[in-house]
């Protein structure tokens, strides 16, 4: 397919969601392209996780459309998933499956053929290679977020869904996303990312949006956020 | 990948954390002994009372147990949300459900084996070597009709706070054809079957397994993805 003519990766029309009587996002207009990093900032409650799952065809829209690559999230679910990867902020672990084990489910699954030497390779990644035999109810927080992180990587997609990505994380942890996401955009991968860590997500991304109360209350590049953010503070 | 194989992949996965979290078939274990115990009190030191309702005795000790077990298998599934992230990857509903309800009839084929000749003692019942594989078999048949609408109505009540309590609401009416036909069919196992009524028994529950994998497959994905 010619690139021109490729649709983007994210394309929403009028989106909308509700919960009950509330509407959590409203008249939401966005489009974000391959190679392309989002930014989803805004206050607890501004709409950037429903934005998110909306995407990930986890909701359905009460209002509007959304399409992943072309493909609408809710008719085309399979299709859909077999491009994206999504880190949420819950880990989608099983507390008694060591490391290495959630890995070897995640990668079967996504219909990967890894042999074990690359999955502790990967873990090496992440630097939980040293203990592939503990079960991952003992697991810190952080080492968590680690393992869910990896996810992503077995999954190889075309777009991925951050939700606060950097959160629980050490400087190391930190240190090491936003390698990733560098490198996601390099490799043509879209990153759609939701985070409160404003600072330091937004020298990484190419546009963000600032979500008011379930609408698109500003558009524009990283610093123009942090500029933003900066004055209402 | 082949749905046969996301169903293999999500068995081994379910068995694995089964055989991880093994003190809870022990509990369900436990809680089925104490029920056939209790049953046991409640017909009373009357031998031909506990004889003519053993079957009945065993099979709803079974259904109590299971109840336990079914509920338990979604419960590690919502920790986490571990069940949004299957859902996530490249995975058929479908195929979820059928690993999950083959796993649940896996458990509940562990379950009967022990639990039989417990009230076999307790009830004072014999039973003939040659017709034990017979009552194994209809162990299978029952088990997959109770598992069946047990991993749709366990998915269904998974997220709420009342699961213990709706999910047998919900499952016991449904699951009365299959109660019925395990009971008779049991009867007839223990006690003899000069009218050789237990084929047509065995064909209810047969049916019944069939319809319930049929139709509870096709309904799963409506209980765990918003929007169909």
């Amino acid at each position: 397919m010619n690139p021109q003519t490729q649709p983007p990766a994210v394309r929403a029309r009028g989106l909308g969601r509700r919960f009950g009587r509330e509407w959590a996002l409203a008249h939401v207009d966005l489009e974000l392209a391959a190679g392309e990093v989002l930014l989803l900032a805004g206050a607890n409650g501004s709409g950037k996780t429903t934005l998110l799952r909306l995407a990930a065809g986890l909701y359905r829209p009460s209002s509007g459309s959304i399409e992943i690559f072309g493909l609408d999230p809710q008719q085309e679910r399979l299709a859909c998933r077999r491009q994206l990867s999504m880190v949420s902020h819950h880990s989608y672990l099983y507390d008694r499956l060591t490391a290495l084990e959630t890995l070897r489910v995640w990668a079967r699954l996504a219909g990967r053929t890894t042999s074990d030497d690359e999955l502790l390779a990967l873990l090496a990644t992440v630097g939980l290679e040293r203990r592939p035999g503990l079960e991952v109810g003992g697991f810190s927080a952080g080492m968590r977020k680690r393992l869910t992180l990896l996810r992503a990587k077995l999954e190889q997609p075309r777009l991925l869904l951050l939700d606060e990505p950097l959160s629980a994380l050490d400087g190391e942890g930190k240190r090491l996303v936003e390698r990733w996401i560098v490198e996601a955009r390099a490799a043509g991968i879209a990153v759609l990312m939701a985070s409160h860590a404003i600072e330091r997500t937004a020298p990484l991304c190419d546009r963000a949006v600032h979500l008011e109360r379930g609408q698109v209350a500003w558009l524009g590049d990283g610093g123009g956020l942090l500029d933003r953010l900066g004055e209402q503070r | 990948m082949s749905a046969l194989r996301q169903v293999a992949s999500l068995v081994a996965k379910d068995l694995l954390l089964e055989w991880r979290g093994r003190t809870r078939f022990l509990s369900v274990v436990l809680f089925g002994v104490v029920t056939l115990l209790l049953f046991s009190f409640a017909a009373g030191p009357n031998t031909p009372a506990m004889r003519s309702g053993a079957a009945g005795f065993l099979v709803l000790a079974l259904l109590l147990s299971s109840t336990l077990g079914l509920a338990e298998s979604f419960r590690l599934e919502q920790e986490e949300r571990a069940l949004e992230g299957l859902l996530l990857l490249p995975v058929d509903p479908v195929a979820l459900f059928y690993a999950k309800a083959i796993g649940n009839t896996l458990f509940l084929l562990l379950l009967a084996p022990i639990l039989t000749p417990v009230a076999l003692v307790l009830y004072a019942v014999s039973i003939e070597p040659e017709r034990v594989a017979v009552l194994l078999g209809l162990w299978a048949l029952a088990a997959a009709g109770l598992s069946a609408p047990g991993t749709l109505y366990a998915a269904m009540t998974s997220r709420l706070r009342s699961q213990d309590v709706l999910l047998p609401l919900l499952l016991f009416p449904l699951v009365v054809p299959v109660l019925m036909g395990a009971v008779k069919a049991t009867a007839l196992v223990l006690s003899g079957d000069p009218m050789s009524q237990l084929g047509s028994w065995v064909t209810l529950l047969g049916a019944f397994a069939l319809i319930y994998w049929s139709v509870c497959g096709l309904l799963f994905p409506y209980t765990v993805e918003e929007g169909r």
